[in-house]
């Protein structure tokens, strides 16, 4: 089963992994952290000049990381937008993954956020540092191998 | 913490030279309702006879010691390394363009600062990184006596310890934070100390008083019980 956006991409040689539709019908695409860059590139050329949501998440213990991606192709005059879900996976003892913040803005929160909580690190990040997080903290809170200091009563009075 | 040859984190104060010996003290503790008054360990593993420890506070009527249980499990006590008391500190690094913060770690009872505090004038001096200042208790949730005052901070001095070498950070205060604040709990349980029924906020933060807990041999008297 294919999409269009992925005969599209294999009818220009890009190299990605179908992984089918989500509930809603959207498809769901694999790509490579190195191809990554280069094809959030002609994604946008392509017209999906929407990033409408990044997560990221453990996809099992001891096993990768991924990095989601939500995309909408926003025009004048159209009711059911044209949408797309990326998945990129990086192996968790040095996860780097190409940052979209050149080519969607609004990825640079997200982005930081997935950082903090999962320790990925997108290359080329402007600012990539913990963002929910204190900046001294040590761990990635979100991983499936972490595991809680035991603090008593976390609270940000001084 | 504050201390030798590993790589830190630079905080956000400037923090001239604390890169040089390991030295961490800590000091003063604010004790039942009396004023606070120093109390102060370093860290330095030399001088200052271990029978000094700097009389920290002024306990003018000692407080009736109430023991309670009869545990007698004494953990092997670290010596205090009190800081010497100060004079003329002067408030320094708190202004806006230190970033207008300090480094610390604030819980209910156990409030540490990377800072000397003046304990007569509460000056808060930034600049000197190598000393931890805890405040034990402000809002005076339970009765402290000298002893089980002097038992937390011979346990935060044992934590200060520990850590020499970690960076000086907010997450090893909240590390050493966390770990004297179950360590109080642990004495809550013990029956060590007891809630103040006259504090200003009477809300149980670690557990509703009750009778037997933790009590392995059964020879509680009538003043054990909570008031």
């Amino acid at each position: 089963m294919q999409g269009r956006l992925s005969a599209w991409l294999v009818k220009h040689g890009l190299v990605h992994r179908s992984l089918g539709f989500d509930y809603q019908g959207i498809e769901t695409l694999q790509i490579k952290p190195e191809d990554w860059h280069s094809i959030a590139v002609i994604l946008y050329v392509y017209g999906y000049n929407y990033l409408r949501s990044q997560c990221a998440y453990d996809v099992a213990p001891g096993g990768l990381l991924a990095s989601v991606y939500h995309l909408t192709r926003i025009e004048y005059g159209v009711d059911q937008p044209e949408e797309v879900c990326i998945k990129v996976f990086a192996p968790r003892n040095n996860p780097r993954i190409p940052s979209v913040f050149w080519v969607w803005k609004s990825a640079d929160f997200q982005e930081r956020e997935s950082y903090d909580m999962l320790g990925i690190s997108y290359a080329n990040h402007p600012r990539l540092k913990r963002i929910l997080m204190p900046e001294s903290w040590i761990g990635w809170p979100l991983r499936k191998d972490y595991i809680a200091p035991n603090f008593y009563e976390i609270q940000d009075a001084h | 913490m504050a201390t030798a040859s590993s790589c830190m984190a630079s905080t956000k104060f400037s923090i001239p030279s604390w890169i040089r010996g390991s030295r961490i003290s800590t000091k003063q503790g604010r004790i039942n309702s009396f004023p606070s008054v120093p109390f102060s360990v370093s860290a330095q593993q030399q001088q200052q006879p271990p029978s000094q420890v700097e009389e920290p506070r002024q306990f003018n009527p000692p407080p009736p010691l109430e023991v309670g249980g009869g545990s007698t499990q004494q953990p092997q006590k670290k010596e205090l390394r009190p800081v010497e008391s100060q004079v003329n500190v002067r408030s320094r690094n708190m202004s806006r363009e230190y970033g207008g913060q300090w480094l610390s770690s604030a819980t209910r009872h156990v409030r540490i600062y990377a800072a000397y505090i003046d304990p007569v004038t509460s000056e808060f001096d930034q600049t000197q990184t190598d000393k931890l200042t805890i405040i034990l208790d402000p809002t005076n949730e339970f009765l402290w006596t000298p002893d089980t005052c002097n038992k937390v901070y011979a346990y935060f001095q044992e934590l200060v310890d520990h850590y020499e070498g970690a960076p000086l950070t907010e997450y090893t205060l909240r590390l050493i934070g966390s770990d004297v604040e179950h360590y109080i709990r642990k004495l809550l349980y013990d029956g060590e100390i007891k809630y103040n029924m006259n504090a200003r906020v009477l809300n149980f933060s670690m557990g509703k008083p009750r009778i037997l807990f933790n009590n392995n041999n059964n020879n509680i008297s009538e003043e054990d019980q909570i008031q």
